[in-house]
């Protein structure tokens, strides 16, 4: 609109909503690789291919808020936070789809005919694992607008410490399963090709949840570096 | 001739009136529409009615300083006086009106300061005046006054709201507490209305002002431009407002609160000494000031060097127009 003078120039980008909307996208892609993995196992290829697909376009929009962000917060601009804290906060955040999409790829690489019953079991329970964490994760995300909202009060940042707090328990829970599962596949009586894809992801399910982890603890680096 | 000269000075003061009422008392108000305090038309009224009394109880001072206090008209005649002040009123807005087209962040003060400026100059030219009779005490203590009161507004804000932080936001739902604020923030838009008012009327009035000479300027054309400002929010003020508004939800009433209050004091005490300042400068370093306080989501601090080289732009352009101005009707008449 011309014949406008204003002060709105004195408002700068806020990149906090775009850092929760990027966390959405870690949460819808952890619920897609839920259901791949059932395809995985029911040897649904059309499903596979397609899951696989959704999951590598998140990804892509994901990478995209990323550098908007990352181009966006320039050094004129004052945050309430750190700025080098949260661009290095918005890193970890980007591995957790950055490993999910891994994942995904992983599961077409071959059908794996036989996987014993156990080790499917141990790696739903993996899966759910890696949801849970995700979903406490953005519930911790959820607390961004509200730290804004009252200026980081006291009460705000204790409540998202207890956050950061759950997330940790459960990233310890992950480890535990996942040991299980290295012990089940490498004592297994599977298809060795089988075993180290499956061993493979179990890995990179494990930087998941480490991802997830270290992002949250850099989160909190970040509001009590301030 | 002086009488026609003075017809159309006034009319060309109302019309910066009104540009002044549609886009810096807009901007003003702007936040009380962006927190929802107020609505469109409240917004318009409070600032019709506020803006007309401040710029009539309170406005003489900031109008004396422009319109006698740069060119020492007493040393000057009628006719001159009367050329002099159309030049100047017509350059300050002409320039305010391109600036405006091109998005820059100028201040009406600034232009009728640089234009009074230029009509000093020009006269110095003319050998009707000596360069040393033009008051440099006075623009110096303008040209300080532009520094400190947007410095002043941010420390201000800063202030008020970490005593809200500290106190207020830690303690009470924040939701409860941003409720509470909707309502003070009326109070404090009525009090930017007025201290806007009371500053900015001179950018419109000063140079027909100056036209009186040696005696008083009569109310009259104090209330003539608090009218003109309050035409200028209703006839396009409303526009700016609902752009600027919503553009700025970020400030929540708490914020709001602080802005407002901040400027409007700032701006109040400016109009007290007599001192031109911008209202919407010293708004944006209000705004700067809740940001450091850890206020806003972000604030964007580039803005402060676009306004210091609007600045610098803003003095030499007014006065060279008014310069170019006053010598075309010196031939002319």
């Amino acid at each position: 609109m011309r014949f406008i003078r204003s002060v709105t120039d004195v408002f700068g980008y806020s990149p906090f909503k775009a850092i929760h909307k990027h966390s959405e996208y870690c949460e819808i892609a952890a619920d897609l690789l839920v259901d791949q993995f059932e395809a995985f196992v029911n040897g649904d290829k059309n499903k596979i291919f397609e899951l696989e697909q959704e999951i590598d376009d998140l990804e892509h929009e994901a990478d995209k808020i990323k550098q908007e962000i990352r181009t966006h917060v320039t050094k004129s601009l004052r945050l309430p936070v750190d700025r080098h804290d949260l661009l290095s906060f918005l890193s970890y955040q980007d591995q957790i789809i950055n490993y999910i999409e891994h994942v995904c790829h992983m599961l077409t690489y071959r059908g794996a005919k036989d996987v014993d019953k156990e080790i499917e079991r141990k790696f739903r329970k993996l899966l759910h694992k890696i949801n849970e964490i995700i979903c406490k994760y953005e519930e911790l995300i959820d607390h961004v607008a509200k730290l804004i909202a009252t200026s980081f009060s006291k009460k705000e940042i204790t409540e998202v410490l207890v956050h950061v707090n759950e997330v940790e328990i459960v990233e310890h829970e992950c480890d535990i399963v996942q040991i299980e599962l290295h012990k089940l596949l490498l004592n297994s009586e599977m298809d060795p090709f089988d075993v180290i894809l499956l061993r493979d992801i179990v890995i990179q399910l494990g930087e998941v949840a480490n991802s997830t982890a270290r992002a949250a603890d850099s989160f909190r680096t970040m509001i009590l570096g301030r | 001739m002086i009488e026609i000269l003075f017809i159309i000075t006034v009319i060309v003061s109302i019309y910066m009136a009104w540009n002044i009422g549609a886009n810096d008392a807009a901007n003003s108000m702007a936040t009380s529409y962006g927190s929802g305090a107020l609505t469109l038309k409240q917004i318009i009224v409070i600032a019709g009615i506020l803006e007309f009394c401040g710029a009539f109880f309170f406005g003489s001072r900031v109008t004396h300083t422009i319109g006698k206090g740069i060119v020492p008209i007493n040393l000057l005649d009628p006719h001159i006086i009367a050329i002099g002040a159309l030049s100047a009123i017509f350059s300050a807005g002409l320039w305010i009106t391109i600036a405006t087209y091109y998005h820059l962040p100028v201040s009406t003060s600034h232009s009728i300061v640089g234009s009074m400026l230029g009509f000093g100059l020009a006269a110095v030219s003319e050998n009707l005046l000596k360069f040393e009779q033009i008051r440099w005490g006075i623009l110096s203590k303008i040209a300080l006054s532009w520094i400190i009161s947007p410095v002043a507004g941010a420390v201000m804000a800063f202030v008020i709201f970490s005593i809200i932080r500290f106190f207020i936001l830690s303690n009470m739902d924040i939701d409860r507490a941003e409720k509470i604020f909707r309502y003070l923030q009326v109070i404090t838009a009525c009090y930017v209305a007025f201290a806007h008012g009371s500053n900015d009327v001179a950018n419109a009035v000063g140079p027909v002002s100056a036209t009186f000479g040696f005696t008083e300027a009569p109310s009259w054309i104090l209330a003539l431009g608090g009218l003109g400002i309050a035409i200028g929010i209703a006839t396009w003020g409303y526009r700016v407002i609902e752009t600027v508004g919503k553009k700025i939800t970020e400030l929540t009433p708490t914020r709001g609160f602080s802005a407002e209050f901040s400027t409007a004091t700032t701006v109040l005490a400016a109009s007290y000494f007599g001192m031109p300042v911008s209202t919407t400068h010293t708004l944006v370093g209000s705004v700067l000031g809740v940001g450091f306080a850890g206020g806003l989501a972000s604030v964007d601090l580039s803005v402060v060097k676009r306004i210091i080289y609007s600045w610098i732009l803003t003095i030499p352009i007014a006065a060279g127009l008014t310069i170019s101005i006053y010598t075309v009707l010196v031939v002319l008449l």
